[in-house]
């Protein structure tokens, strides 16, 4: 059977609506429910890879408010890979969140139904970004994910999950304000140059992006800079950041870690191509190697008087955000090939340690990491998992990370900035010794807590594998891959495109 | 117009001189519905049509009727005497509100010299400042509340200024993104009552570092 694009699109963003709905209803029965999300995500994935089999990178697709081109395709496949990742994790997380001898939520029952709607729903507003065609759009589904997921991070309504969460509204919805603000003013800019034809459709905007004012288009960049790089996390405007993954459910950790800021990242790229002919690569390129190195420098101090085993990896992420963020503030194409790729590699591996670091959470019923020693006697699959994803997402060959931070480093010294390379490279040194340092302290040594055993099941083991396998062949022999090597490369064109 | 702006500028001094929660709620009430108020009376002067009525009718269903409505709900149940009146000082964020004030008029006219409605730029900008430094300075909840709802408004306003109204579908999400943002807001100031006993948002330090 053929399928053309908007017919798979329609069935992608139907059937998470349809099961959380189900969810919410509570009618199924628990294993049922179970069944159901797996269904749902891997249907869903599955249609994500056939429309990258049936999409061709060379043709846009504009279907009435959707636009679908290489850079929203790559997007798609991230976020539904980590949705697949999602479905095949969350019985072993419930059931163990659930348990009655050391679950977090055992004083509840029934809320496996409200989770599962909820999470859908994140997800869901999550591909319509990547999906919708124009800037007001993009503004209104981004706006729309720190809503749902504020619900998700108060999930245990404990009270510092609410502390979490109203810091997370209050701060991301005012820095969403702003990005709101750039985008009227992206808006008038448009109706002074080119009237009111389209009215902030990205694809027409990107196409006479130069006839936009320079002055109006400028100040547009930095509202929207200053408002999506709060969402992304960029410091200073970071303080939300590390409260919200350290609160959240695990699994919302991963995702509002892996998906969500990389989708802000793409947001806040469209807005670029758009304002790059009128502002200028300079003051784009500087502003963005400058904050994205700043967020690394912030996060290293943070990282090694950590005590917090989420937060730790909270601060990591920064470090990564800020990684990417500088990785396209240097506009030639290996770089941004780069970045794109490191999202995907970031996005798998920091969701399997956020999973890690539930299960060592409910295996020791602690957070603090200076009280856990000796995992690999008392938990050695556990102790394994978070080994691997450590040595992941610090950048150690063979894994896919190494590769994509490889490439954004030798950007730098390509883009004729070797001194700010060297300063990446010695801030990258300092992340790996801080987090290595935790993690080694976390495996070895002798045990002295009484343990809950070995909680990682056969299923989320095999999901781990999955996830760390897939990102380290896909970054390691991109271009040898059928569709993905063009796909990227076409991306890497998109994001450069206002830049030739 | 300029009668609504003046009105406008006079509600938004009146919120910062807010002690009482239940006041603050009106207050904002009464903002919303000076908005709602220029939102048609900009729709008229384009030009009528579904567009015209439409922001300005949604604006009194939403941010006049739901949300003032469900805030004052939550004002019921809080009963600590402390947190219905408080003692901070206010003259301070009067005085606030009135450097914004000169602000937002030298703003105007550097950024956009020249441009018709000036005023109504000004005080949006107003609005914007006032908005972000109460959600900032303030520490009760419900005033964070009305202070992110004046900064939309403000953002708002100047939005339906310059560009005489977003696009219909954005304009649609804005307001559905406002009215999930009040809920989402109006559920963790309820939990926030019930397991702190205050919505005081000072109790709440406990994450750092």
């Amino acid at each position: 059977m053929e399928f053309t694009t908007t017919q798979l699109l329609y069935f992608i963003l139907a059937l998470p609506i349809i099961f959380s709905v189900t969810a919410a209803a509570n009618v199924l029965s628990l294993p049922l429910l179970h069944w159901a999300d797996r269904l749902t995500a891997t249907l869903v994935a599955g249609a994500a890879g056939l429309l990258l089999i049936t999409f061709n990178p060379d043709m846009p697709v504009h279907d009435g408010y959707f636009y679908i081109d290489a850079l929203s395709v790559w997007m798609l496949l991230i976020i539904s890979t980590l949705y697949l990742a999602f479905a095949w994790t969350s019985k072993a997380y419930l059931e163990r969140d659930t348990n009655i001898r050391y679950g977090y939520l055992r004083r509840f029952t029934h809320l496996e139904g409200r989770f599962y709607a909820l999470s859908h729903i994140f997800v869901w507003t999550m591909m319509l970004v990547v999906l919708v065609d124009s800037l007001g759009l993009m503004w209104v589904t981004i706006e729309a994910t720190t809503l749902v997921s504020a619900l998700l991070v108060a999930f245990k309504f404990t009270r510092t999950s609410l502390e979490a969460a109203w810091k997370y509204v209050m701060v991301c919805t005012v820095g969403i304000c702003l990005a709101l603000l750039g985008t009227i003013l992206v808006y008038y800019a448009q109706l002074g140059a080119l009237g009111g034809d389209m009215p902030l459709d990205w694809a027409y905007l990107a196409e006479h992006g130069s006839e936009l004012n320079p002055r109006l288009a400028k100040m547009a960049f930095c509202f929207l800079f200053v408002g999506y790089g709060t969402k992304i996390g960029l410091a200073p405007m970071h303080a939300w950041l590390p409260d919200t993954y350290s609160e959240a459910p695990s699994l919302t950790s991963g995702m509002l870690s892996g998906a969500l800021c990389t989708c802000v990242i793409y947001v806040l790229l469209r807005a670029t191509i758009i304002l790059m002919p009128a502002v200028g690569v300079d003051f784009i390129g500087t502003m963005s190697i400058f904050f994205g190195l700043l967020t690394i420098g912030i996060a290293i101090p943070f990282v090694v008087v950590q005590r917090d085993v989420k937060r730790m990896l909270a601060y990591s992420s920064m470090e990564n955000y800020g990684l990417m963020v500088a990785g396209f503030g240097l506009f030639i194409p290996m770089a941004v090939e780069a970045s794109l790729l490191h999202m995907m590699n970031h996005a798998f591996v920091k969701y399997i340690l956020f999973y890690m670091a539930g299960t060592i959470v409910e295996t020791y019923s602690t957070k603090n990491l200076m009280r856990i020693h000796g995992m690999i006697h008392q938990a050695p699959r556990t102790a394994m998992f978070w080994l691997l994803g450590i040595v992941g997402i610090l950048g150690m060959p063979p894994m896919g990370v190494f590769f994509s931070e490889f490439y954004i480093l030798a950007g730098f010294f390509k883009a004729n900035h070797p001194y700010l390379g060297i300063l990446a490279l010695v801030l990258l040194a300092g992340m790996l010794i801080g987090i290595l340092y935790h993690a080694m302290r976390m495996l070895g040594g002798r045990p002295k807590r009484k343990a809950a055993g070995e909680l990682m099941g056969r299923v989320d083991a095999l999901a781990m594998l999955v996830l760390l396998l897939g990102s380290g062949i896909v970054s390691g022999f991109i271009h040898e891959l059928p569709y993905l090597g063009e796909l990227l490369t076409k991306a890497a064109g998109i994001v450069m495109g206002g830049a030739l | 117009m300029q009668y609504l702006v003046v009105l406008l500028i006079f509600a938004v001094f009146l919120q910062t001189r807010m002690t009482g929660l239940k006041r603050a709620v009106v207050c904002l009430a009464a903002q919303s519905g000076i908005i709602a108020c220029a939102c048609l009376v900009v729709g008229f002067s384009v030009g009528g049509g579904l567009h015209a009525v439409l922001p300005g009718l949604l604006t009194l269903v939403v941010k006049v009727i739901f949300i003032p409505g469900a805030m004052l709900r939550l004002v019921k149940k809080i009963t600590d005497d402390r947190e219905i009146t408080s003692t901070s000082r206010v003259n301070y964020s009067s005085l606030a509100a009135a450097v914004f004030l000169v602000m937002g008029y030298l703003l105007v006219d550097r950024l956009f010299p020249g441009i018709e409605g000036r005023d109504i730029i000004a005080a949006s900008i107003l609005m914007i400042m006032t908005g972000l430094s109460m959600m900032v300075l303030r520490k009760r909840a419900i005033i964070q509340m009305c202070g992110l709802i004046t900064l939309e408004n403000g953002i708002y306003l100047l939005g339906l200024l310059i560009t005489e109204g977003l696009p219909m579908v954005v304009e649609l999400g804005v307001f559905l993104d406002v009215l999930i943002a009040a809920v989402v807001l109006v559920i963790l100031t309820n939990r926030m009552s019930l397991s702190f006993m205050t919505t005081d948002t000072t109790v709440m330090r406990k994450l750092k570092g």
